[in-house]
């Protein structure tokens, strides 16, 4: 319950469509239940999957390249088209190995796609 | 309703709005001086729709969506409504802008189709990667541009960097920068006409695309891969694509479910414009139907709840749906006999 509460009280309200008492269709701002909760489940989803990746680029497993592509809600081709870099070579680079030898030119074009620093992107948050 | 100013101090009045694109679409027309609300402008621009396109993927989940393709909407009704619009596109970002700060400093408010996501003043709920979202810059103002997005209830300030990384932002259904502002817009237009050609189109959209994925087929459709899911995919993915179908049935700007009380409301408007009751009637129709498709969404809540009652089940919810699809067909079906007897 936290979760939904939390994710509806942030930002502004949106607008439904309700009948008032003589059948009129009027806008109101209070969202409906099943909304909140498939919203909350799926941003649960989401945030579980950042985490996952997160602890797997930890280990050593991901590069640091996979955690904000997902942070970013994107695919390889989507990062791809957005950095101009060709999807297998955006496949290649979410291995850790890979993405260590890489050039300052190649990471500045994806610290642009994906509005990061050139810090931020070598290393993932700690915690 | 609130009033704000364009550049040349012309006053311009924002309307809190449902959904982005016939928000926009009624917005620009009011500021022009055509008085359309936004369940008319949805209404004309035969808004309403229903397609599952299981080979189109949004976050990992097949596409469900309740309305017509983006840009629809604005393309259909600026064609029945009459007027001419100026409509570009850049490759260059750096254009884009400039262009749209010279004609902003004329006085004119320009619509623009942006990136969701990149939007600096959205919330977490709303952020996915959705390449059509549809809003108006009312000025320029320093370090920014004043927006009026009309699903949200007031005004917004936004960055013009991350104005311009939403514009230009790369992935599915790309704006490349889409602008379009009124040149002019056709005064007293024939609403009765435009409103028979909505309705007539909307019913072949619905119930005479002979592919499985749209209109009353797209439901059934989908209703039968819901009922199957649980067997094919395994409780937790079931549950993952209900909670996808439901937040496009309720979430993604659709006033409530999936656009089909915006819908009622149209109908509304139209029975009080031709003096018919056949539209009152329909209107009543098509308000039992969203309120179906609300029985679905809070049936899918509980199942993804986990309220583990045994009367909640996947082939509950698939069949809500397939009833929806009948009452669907039925009502188009009233429709395309009444809207042959309204005369223009």
């Amino acid at each position: 319950m936290e979760l939904e509460d939390e994710i509806f009280n942030d930002g502004l309200p949106k607008a439904y469509y309700k009948q008032n008492d003589n059948g009129q269709y009027v806008l109101e701002t209070d969202a409906p239940w099943a909304e909140k909760v498939s919203c909350a489940l799926i941003i649960a989803g989401n945030r579980a999957r950042l985490e996952e990746i997160r602890k797997a680029v930890l280990a050593g497993q991901q590069s640091p390249l996979c955690y904000y592509m997902e942070m970013r809600q994107m695919e390889p081709g989507m990062l791809a088209k957005a950095a101009g870099i060709v999807v297998f070579r955006v496949r290649r680079h979410l291995r850790p190995e890979i993405f260590a030898k890489l050039k300052p030119s190649v990471l500045y074009r994806y610290t642009k796609a994906l509005r990061v620093t050139m810090e931020e992107l070598k290393t993932v948050p700690n915690n | 309703m609130i009033t704000e100013y364009t550049a040349t101090g012309k006053p311009f009045i924002h309307y809190h709005a449902a959904h982005c694109e016939s928000g926009v679409t009624s917005a620009l027309f009011r500021n022009k001086g055509v008085d359309i609300s936004e369940p008319m402008a949805f209404g004309i621009g035969s808004g309403i729709f229903f397609a599952h396109l299981p080979f189109m993927k949004s976050l990992g989940h097949p596409v469900s969506t309740f309305r017509s393709q983006p840009g629809a909407i604005f393309r259909k009704t600026v064609k029945r409504l009459g007027g001419e619009f100026v409509i570009k596109s850049f490759r260059d970002p750096k254009k884009g802008m400039d262009e749209l700060r010279q004609v902003l400093r004329t006085g004119q408010v320009v619509g623009l189709k942006t990136n969701l996501y990149w939007l600096p003043y959205i919330s977490e709920r709303f952020r996915f990667n959705f390449g059509s979202h549809n809003l108006i810059v009312l000025r320029e103002i320093e370090n920014g541009f004043r927006i009026s997005d009309p699903t949200f209830e007031y005004p917004v300030d936004c960055s013009a960097e991350g104005l311009q990384k939403a514009r230009f932002a790369r992935g599915p259904m790309e704006g490349s920068g889409y602008m379009y502002y009124p040149k002019t817009v056709k005064l007293n237009p024939d609403l009765r006409e435009a409103c028979i050609k909505g309705m007539k189109d909307s019913c072949n959209m619905m119930i005479r695309i002979p592919l499985p994925f749209f209109g009353v087929r797209g439901i059934r459709f989908l209703a039968k891969r819901v009922i199957q899911s649980e067997g094919k995919l395994g409780i937790d993915e079931a549950r993952r694509n209900l909670g996808a179908v439901v937040r496009w049935l309720e979430e993604v700007g659709t006033g409530g479910s999936g656009f089909r009380y915006m819908y009622a409301a149209f109908f509304q408007e139209a029975a009080e414009l031709f003096g018919s009751e056949d539209l009152a009637e329909l209107s009543h129709e098509m308000t039992v139907i969203g309120d179906t498709w609300r029985d679905f969404s809070v049936m899918s809540a509980r199942i993804i709840k986990q309220r583990n009652k045994p009367e909640e089940t996947f082939a509950k919810a698939g069949g809500l749906m397939l009833i929806c699809a009948g009452r669907e067909e039925n009502f188009f079906k009233n429709l395309d006999q009444v809207a042959r007897k309204l005369k223009a």
